[in-house]
C-alpha cells in the first residue's frame, strides 16, 4: 500500500514547496501544495507540473488518484492559513 | 483513424464533452461521479460523455491529448478545462458557470 509520505517525497524531489501536506488511505490521496513556482500559471498548468513529476507512478498504476489544491505562497496566506 | 484525431473530433463535435469512467447514470469512479454532479448543478442538461472503460485506446490516448494523465476530463467548446479538482474549484468560484453560459444560452 502506498504511503502518503512516499508521495510527499516524490513531489518535494520535483518541486520546491513552501508547504506540502499529503493525506490518503493508500488508494485515494489528496495534497495541498504551496509553491512559488505556481505564480503566473493557470490551474491546469499547475496540476500538469505535478502530474509531470508523478506521471510514471500514475501510468504504472502505483498511484491511482491524487486530488490536488495548488496555491502560491501569496494565495496560501490570503486564505488566512499562512 | 488515428486516436488523437478521433479525440479531437469528439471534443470539437459537441459543446460540452466529459471523458469519464462509467456513464452519467452509473459512474464507476467517485471523481467521475462528482464531475457529472457538477455539470448537472450548472444546469447542463445535454453533455456528451465518453466512457473510457469501454474505449481502451481513448483511455490511453486522452492522457497525451491534453497532457493530463487522469480521468475525468472536461472539454468546453473543444478546449480542455480540467479534471474534477479544477471543476470543483471553478464551480465554487462561479467560473465554470460563466464558461458554460454561451453553451447553455447560445446567442
Amino acid at each position: 500500500m502506498l504511503d502518503p509520505q512516499q508521495i510527499h517525497q516524490w513531489i518535494t524531489a520535483g518541486l520546491p514547496c513552501t508547504h506540502l501536506i499529503v493525506n490518503g488511505d493508500g488508494q485515494h490521496f489528496e495534497a495541498l501544495i504551496v509553491s512559488g513556482e505556481f505564480a503566473g500559471l493557470s490551474r491546469v498548468k499547475r496540476q500538469q507540473r505535478i502530474y509531470a513529476i508523478l506521471r510514471a507512478r500514475l501510468d504504472s498504476g502505483e498511484l491511482h488518484a491524487l486530488s490536488m489544491q495548488t496555491l502560491t505562497p501569496d494565495e496560501w496566506e490570503g486564505q488566512g492559513r499562512g | 483513424m488515428d486516436v488523437q484525431k478521433r479525440i479531437h473530433e469528439t471534443v470539437t463535435g459537441s459543446p460540452v464533452v466529459l471523458f469519464m469512467k462509467g456513464t452519467p447514470q452509473f459512474p464507476q469512479c467517485g471523481f467521475s461521479a462528482k464531475a457529472v454532479q457538477i455539470l448537472k448543478a450548472c444546469g447542463v442538461k445535454d453533455f456528451a460523455t465518453v466512457n473510457v472503460l469501454m474505449e481502451p485506446e481513448i483511455r490511453s490516448g486522452i492522457k497525451d491529448y491534453a497532457n493530463w494523465p487522469t480521468i475525468p476530463q472536461l472539454y468546453i467548446g473543444g478546449e480542455f478545462v480540467g479534471g474534477s479538482d479544477i471543476m470543483t474549484e471553478m464551480y465554487e468560484t462561479g467560473e465554470l458557470q460563466k464558461q458554460l453560459e454561451p453553451v447553455l444560452n447560445p446567442a
